[in-house]
């Protein structure tokens, strides 16, 4: 982290020419890996394991996934993923039956566990994470709790640095992490009824996360009225579920779809908005100031809410909240509380980059550098309110409940 | 009961023609009807807490929808529903203890604590843990701590009535009588804040007032006057500008009792805000309701106050007292609904009857008046808020409407589409 954010600074002087001779190498297999066989979600799902290590070419799995889970719909990634869905149970069951007879010959592996989960689109990433910290429990040989800790954190370490373009992940662990030290309620029990209760709280925590929406669709409900139109930028399951409320609701409002290059999650959004009967309308990214005019609200998903009560969210969603901002219109946010993450980001590049492999269609010039970064961090400031399943919060209050959880 | 059904249809008309004037009368009377209303409700042994809270929220529903524009009225609802959960749960908690240390029975049929598999001594201290989390507001922490089991508070709270129930060595009728009392007990706290809530708020005067400085109000708070006369108990002198505030005029009435004080005082146009602001230290106003996000319900005019003093940098500061305190956020429609007032205050009707003349061109009038009660002034334009419990940020009233509030409350009327 100290080492990107140390050229984070170096690419503000004239010396990023310097820096990026030195840096020339890696940049160049990455974009020209992504020109060469730029990958279609399709065969990201039907790779077993499709998470590029992030640690050699850089590209965050965490985005990876992100596409190829909410990417332009064709009918082969459609079929894709319901596949995927109704294979569900039986990843269960199998990951469920090697973890309890686990061949002593093959470690078990957080990552593999992990990977597992994260494979289910409708399952969040922090939800997975919390699975995968549950298995690590199920797996344990420790016999104290105090070993178990450091085993899960050993585990959480892994998977944090595995990924650490991903929010969720870290919040994830982390949360669970703080549950499993600080608990009260773990404190008078014996060990193996500890152990049991851990794990019965993650698995929980599914339902919880998908508890956490339904109330999130309900609290925002007040706040969609007749008549209105609602910008949406990129796909999130939360906001979707808002709308869906809505439209159930027997609401009438418009939706304004940002295409959201480069995954075209909009795509995606409107096509499931259409089959809800809900009047939508697909923006390109940058027709997005010449709409703003019309538009009453912007709704936007979150990847993680920092510290200072702004967001991390896909690339593009920073320029919107400006565009909202300087037109007087509310920014909404509806996220998770289970995203919020002990970050405190003082700019854009504060934050380790989360590479994306782009499509531009043509071939570019080795020459021309290519901004790969598939998120940005819109400030507080910009933000109207944040709906969360704690309830509606203003961006401050953010900090308040971290605070309140990890000191 | 039918003693008190008066009492409540002659309050709902009082609401309903608007003979209540200003947020702390409308507060107090709210409270004074509630009390009675408890304490003439007769409760059952079991789940004595639903019943009272039930009733109450019947007759809450009644009054706010009497006059939705009058938020003292829902937050005081929604204060004294707390107060009963409130009163419950810490009743049940000592109850549980007791019960734990007397005899170490079985208290699996107690789902208050949630893990009933535990030992029995340990129950307690989950019981107890469960009532103090059950009353804050959702936060990260319980997320995984299976708060889930508590969101229906309802449930928890007939729980007291169960365990209580069982315990067949406790005398009911005084335990009966022992919440009602403290119920009635808080309300009258209540009310008493209420009262002086005044004198709290004017208590700080000093700290925000400081020798020959100008202050600019509008319109006319009782809790501004009494907070500008604090400080000039405190020998601060200082001069006061008051907007009238058309088309009431209350800043006259201001304006007279100030002078009658000895404060200098002098009186504005309202339009006359933004000539003056320049010259002006601080404006110091009244509210009609704070929202969450640290919004301000206030009398009409108040928005164009606000913008000239952030054109000119001069600290806008608003007071408030609890009770206007209100959980809801602005962008609620019903909230947002403005209290249109009769055009008489505006216009002179026999001057301009040929004008307002139905008869006169297609049937309906040229000349149309508009007469809004209240304006909304969005939290970025607000500096500070002084509540009797100090100053705060916009961005902090969350937080104090968190501690007076249940989350289960929020909703009175809707109660079926509320957070489940």
């Amino acid at each position: 982290m100290k080492e990107q954010t140390t050229r984070a600074m170096w690419w503000r002087s004239p010396s990023f020419i310097l820096d990026n001779r030195q840096q020339a190498q890696p940049y160049d297999t990455a974009r020209g890996g992504a020109l060469s066989i730029p990958p279609p979600p399709s065969t990201a799902m039907a790779d077993p394991n499709p998470n590029p290590n992030p640690l050699t070419d850089k590209i965050s799995a965490y985005y990876q996934t992100r596409a190829a889970h909410h990417g332009v719909v064709s009918s082969d990634w459609l079929a894709q993923a319901q596949a995927a869905v109704g294979h569900i149970p039986d990843v269960d069951d199998d990951a469920a039956n090697s973890d309890q007879g686990a061949p002593p010959g093959e470690p078990f592996s957080v990552i593999d566990e992990f990977n597992n989960w994260r494979k289910q689109p409708d399952l969040a990433e922090a939800v997975a994470a919390i699975r995968a910290l549950a298995a690590v429990i199920r797996n344990s040989q420790a016999t104290t709790m105090m070993e178990l800790e450091i085993e899960l954190k050993k585990a959480s370490d892994s998977l944090k640095s595995w990924d650490t373009t991903s929010i969720s992940l870290t919040a994830g662990c982390d949360l669970f992490m703080r549950y499993v030290t600080r608990t009260s309620a773990l404190e008078y029990e014996d060990f193996n009824s500890a152990k049991t209760r851990l794990i019965e709280r993650a698995e929980k925590f599914g339902e919880i996360s998908y508890k956490a929406r339904k109330i999130i669709a309900m609290l925002s409900q007040d706040f969609i009225f007749d008549g209105c139109t609602i910008l949406v930028h990129g796909f999130s399951r939360v906001v979707l579920e808002v709308l869906k409320m809505a439209a159930q609701n027997k609401k009438l409002f418009r939706v304004f779809c940002t295409e959201g290059r480069p995954d075209r999650t909009g795509l995606r959004l409107s096509n499931e908005l259409a089959k809800l009967d809900v009047p939508v309308k697909l923006l390109i990214d940058s027709a997005v100031a010449y709409s703003m005019d019309e538009v009453d609200m912007v709704f936007v998903g979150a990847d993680g809410v920092v510290e200072s009560g702004g967001i991390i969210n896909m690339m593009g969603t920073y320029q919107i909240a400006l565009v909202a901002h300087s037109m007087n219109k509310p920014v909404y946010v509806a996220a998770e509380s289970y995203k919020f993450a002990r970050l405190y980001p003082l700019d854009q590049k504060d934050m380790g980059p989360a590479l994306r492999p782009i499509e531009f269609g043509v071939p570019i010039p080795l020459k021309v550098e290519v901004e790969t970064s598939a998120r940005d961090y819109t400030p507080p400031q910009y933000l109207t309110l944040l709906f969360t399943d704690l309830g509606v919060l203003t961006p401050s209050v953010v900090s308040d409940e971290l605070i309140q959880l990890y000191l | 009961m039918p003693d008190v059904q008066a009492l409540v249809n002659d309050f709902l008309n009082k609401l309903k023609k608007r003979k209540i004037e200003g947020s702390q009368a409308t507060a107090k009377q709210t409270a004074e009807l509630l009390r009675s209303v408890i304490s003439q409700q007769r409760v059952p042994y079991t789940n004595q807490a639903g019943a009272l809270i039930d009733s109450v929220r019947a007759i809450g529903e009644q009054l706010i929808a009497a006059n939705p524009i009058e938020l003292a009225v829902g937050n005081i609802v929604r204060r004294v529903l707390h107060i009963i959960r409130e009163e419950d749960l810490s009743l049940t908690t000592a109850a549980v203890t007791e019960l734990n240390l007397s005899t170490i029975s079985d208290d699996d049929d107690d789902d208050g604590g949630g893990n009933q598999d535990d030992h029995p001594v340990l129950s307690a201290a989950a019981v107890a843990a469960a009532a103090r989390s059950s009353l804050r507001p959702p936060s990260l922490q319980m997320l995984l701590e299976g708060a889930p089991e508590f969101v229906a508070v309802p449930r928890s709270s007939s729980s007291g009535g169960d365990s209580e129930g069982k315990s067949k060595s406790m005398d009911r009728n005084s335990r009966t009588r022992k919440l009602k009392h403290d119920v009635i007990e808080a309300v009258n706290e209540l009310i008493q804040d209420i009262t002086t809530c005044h004198e709290l708020i004017a208590e700080q005067a000093v700290e925000h007032i400081h020798q020959n400085e100008v202050i600019l109000t509008l319109g006319s708070s009782k809790t501004v006057l009494e907070f500008l006369c604090a400080a000039k108990e405190k020998k601060r002198s200082f001069r006061v500008f008051v907007a009238e505030g058309a088309p009431r005029y209350q800043g006259h009435l201001l304006a007279k009792e100030l002078a009658a004080r000895g404060l200098q005082t002098t009186v504005i146009t309202d339009s006359a805000v933004f000539a003056m602001i320049s010259r002006v230290n601080m404006v110091i106003v009244g509210s009609h309701a704070v929202m969450a996000n640290g919004g301000v319900i206030a009398p009409v005019g108040m928005n164009m106050v606000a913008l000239a003093a952030q054109k000119h940098a001069v600290p806008f500061v608003v007071l408030a007292g609890i009770h206007k305190l209100c959980p809801l956020y602005p962008h609620n429609p019903e909230v947002l609904l403005n209290e249109l007032r009769s055009p008489s205050e505006l216009l002179d009707f026999g001057e301009f009857s040929d004008c307002l003349d139905f008869g006169s061109g297609d049937g309906s009038p040229l000349l149309h008046v508009v007469n809004p009660t209240f304006d909304y002034v969005p939290p970025k334009v607000v500096s500070l808020f002084i509540t009797d419990t100090g100053g705060h940020n916009p961005s902090y009233m969350y937080r104090l409407i968190a501690d007076y509030y249940s989350a289960d409350d929020l909703v009175v009327q809707r109660r079926h589409s509320a957070v489940n």
